[in-house]
């Protein structure tokens, strides 16, 4: 047996379009590198005030680069990123609490189907300009990421109960103790070290930490350890 | 002759530790690549105040993410960044604005030495080596003082004023002209995006000199 695989955590939020980036890039190399990727939903609301920052799409020059650096960042990494009609609104005002408590039941209930139903969420709001908060749309959601519609309600019914309401905080301050002023924060676990990477823009750095190679964005699926 | 290289403005601050890491990865880019690299000394304190936006390192858990992620980012692309024990002195209290108008004018003057002044003055803010960047010390001398002029002054506050209508709230800023689009980049973590929109081959940010066009 070869040696153990290097754990590495994604907090992530479905609000996030760079969330959306990282997760895509680490779920092609999860199958390359001898890594075991944990899904970790986060509140990227809960990270900004616990760390005092704010978002970006704040500042009116940050929130026009925004636009240009996901649009450029979605073409070269082949993930279908397309910015709603609204950014505003879907951001500040609609934002995500339901759609990552949602997550936390599966991830709680159904883990081997995060992945799918993570993706479908932000096929909705950052693809095709859907709605993420109502019950329907995360229904949806888990609908097409496989799940049978009488289990999805019955996890929807679980959203507000304490039990899933405080496993997101916990996930947010674990974010938060590793020093995530934003998300998407990638944690590396090595044999001598733990390294925190913030942005999708780091995933170069952490093969070479890794001591793996880089293939680009999109790794060649035939690389891919079966 | 093959098709014209393709103009890349790189507006940065030796005071922006990012600045030096795109400086260091462009510099070795542009003996690969089909490009022009332009140099344009930039206020880092000048694009701030114009676009509202606050240095990171303001905010504690940046300025604790800064510090490592500039270490390993120079441990990667083989830079030899340390930051200094009197980082936030450094930035905030002494800034860089003689530094910069120095490098205005320098490239006024002698824009064949921009890129060795402009290293070796990250070298001595961002580095405990430092290197010398071959000017003579009269000619140094002589530059130095003409840092305060209305020219040099101005020069800079261009520079910066043509950073902030390209849309920068910080540095560095890289800015590609293609034929058809001109493309905005900020950050040192843009570089492979840029390959990918020039239509060159990444190559990782140490690329083999070999491959290097004469």
């Amino acid at each position: 047996m070869g040696p153990l695989p290097r754990t590495l955590e994604l907090f992530y939020d479905v609000l996030s379009p760079y969330s959306w980036l990282a997760f895509e890039v680490l779920c092609r190399y999860k199958n390359i590198w001898n890594v075991s990727l944990q899904l970790r939903p986060t509140l990227i609301a809960g990270i900004m005030k616990d760390s005092g920052n704010q978002p970006p799409a704040l500042l009116p020059r940050k929130a026009l680069y925004m636009k240009n650096d996901v649009r450029l960042l979605g073409q070269h990494l082949q993930v279908p990123i397309h910015l709603p009609k609204d950014f505003f609104f879907v951001i500040f005002e609609k934002g995500s609490l339901t759609a990552m408590r949602f997550l936390t039941v599966v991830k709680l209930e159904h883990p081997e189907l995060l992945e799918k139903v993570s993706r479908e969420l932000w096929m909705r709001v950052w693809s095709r300009d859907e709605d993420i908060t109502e019950p329907q749309s995360i229904l949806a959601a888990a609908e097409k990421a496989g799940m049978s519609t009488g289990r999805a309600r019955e996890l929807l019914e679980r959203v507000s109960t304490p039990q899933v309401k405080n496993q997101l905080k916990e996930t947010t301050d674990a974010a938060c103790r590793y020093g995530a002023f934003g998300l998407p924060v990638t944690v590396a676990h090595l044999d001598d070290e733990t390294y925190m990477l913030f942005g999708s823009d780091r995933m170069e750095l952490l093969a070479h930490l890794l001591g793996e190679k880089w293939l680009g964005p999109v790794p060649p699926a035939a690389t891919a350890r079966l």
